[in-house]
């Protein structure tokens, strides 16, 4: 039988190889710009452990701390951490209007949400170093559950 | 239509590849996977997409593309419909904080579209292939019939 060249149909084969081939080259900009950017990447927690603080740190500061909850303003309205001032990307401007006459520059703010796994005071804080230039910005490990567990274990 | 899809996954792997942590973010909001993998993740998929796109564009790797493309988008509106479903306030993250102030209805809408594009492409593909196939099942049998008739 003399040899018989054929010619290649497409086919899931196909389409699998050549899947696994831009995954593969994919990989190579994506270790590379993880390389040039490993500095300022946290890379085992959504926030940099800097810029986390507990209760008992955050309780120790006293009257040098400023809280602000972002939770939602239903959430903030039926329990917070006394003091604390609301401040949410759901009404930004106005919440924003209201907590910065209560600010100064000696003063540690505390951004907590419900719990560790929300995002809110992530952003939150984020938003206040960013777009608001505040200094001295750190989120409440733990969130308001901590909080809750903390206060009750104290009592 | 190729060029329109992969030029617009493209542009999306662009807007993510320019701002990683914030895709890590996005991603983290969907609560399926640990901080540890949404951040690795957020380094790769903004490339994949764009290497996928280029593929579609200059028809190069160009059923890998789609079968990579498809099955993101399968994944992607998955996970938006489970976040949503769980009461997760989330922000789509596709086309990085520009998509961010979409509402979930917003979200899906675009979402099911780049998917019907998708299923289009695919589906031409897979009749093209098949024509291929119906071809070269003609020509092998033509070769066959040629090669015994020789050595007959």
């Amino acid at each position: 039988m003399k040899f018989v060249a054929v010619r290649s149909s497409f086919s899931k084969a196909t389409a699998a190889r050549q899947a696994l081939i831009l995954i593969a080259l994919a990989c190579l900009p994506a270790i590379g710009q993880g390389f040039y950017l490993r500095d300022r990447v946290s890379w085992e927690s959504p926030i940099p452990a800097s810029e986390l603080v507990t209760v008992d740190q955050a309780r120790a500061w006293g009257q040098g701390a400023i809280w602000v909850d972002a939770r939602p303003d239903d959430e903030f309205a039926r329990d917070h951490v006394p003091g604390a001032f609301s401040l949410n990307e759901d009404h930004w401007n106005d919440l924003f209007a209201k907590f910065l006459p209560n600010w100064s520059p000696d003063k540690r703010i505390v951004v907590y949400c419900s719990a560790e796994s929300c995002n809110a005071a992530g952003e939150v804080a984020k938003r206040l170093r960013d777009e608001a230039q505040l200094q001295h910005v750190f989120v409440l490990q733990g969130g308001w559950e901590e909080w809750q567990r903390k206060v009750k274990g104290d009592k | 239509m190729d060029v329109v899809v992969g030029g617009l996954f493209v542009y999306a792997g662009v807007l993510k590849v320019l701002d990683p942590v914030q895709f890590g973010l996005d991603i983290d909001n969907y609560k399926i996977l640990p901080w540890f993998f949404s951040v690795r993740l957020a380094f790769f998929l903004p490339w994949l997409e764009m290497l996928c796109g280029l593929a579609l564009i200059f028809r190069f790797l160009y059923r890998g593309g789609l079968s990579v493309l498809t099955a993101l988008i399968v994944v992607f509106i998955g996970a938006t419909v489970a976040a949503r479903a769980r009461g997760l306030d989330i922000t789509c993250g596709c086309f990085g904080h520009a998509s961010q102030h979409w509402s979930f209805a917003q979200h899906l809408a675009i979402d099911l579209g780049i998917f019907c594009a998708l299923a289009v492409l695919l589906g031409i593909e897979l009749i093209r292939g098949a024509g291929h196939d119906q071809e070269n099942q003609e020509w092998l049998s033509a070769v066959f019939a040629k090669e015994k008739s020789e050595d007959g």
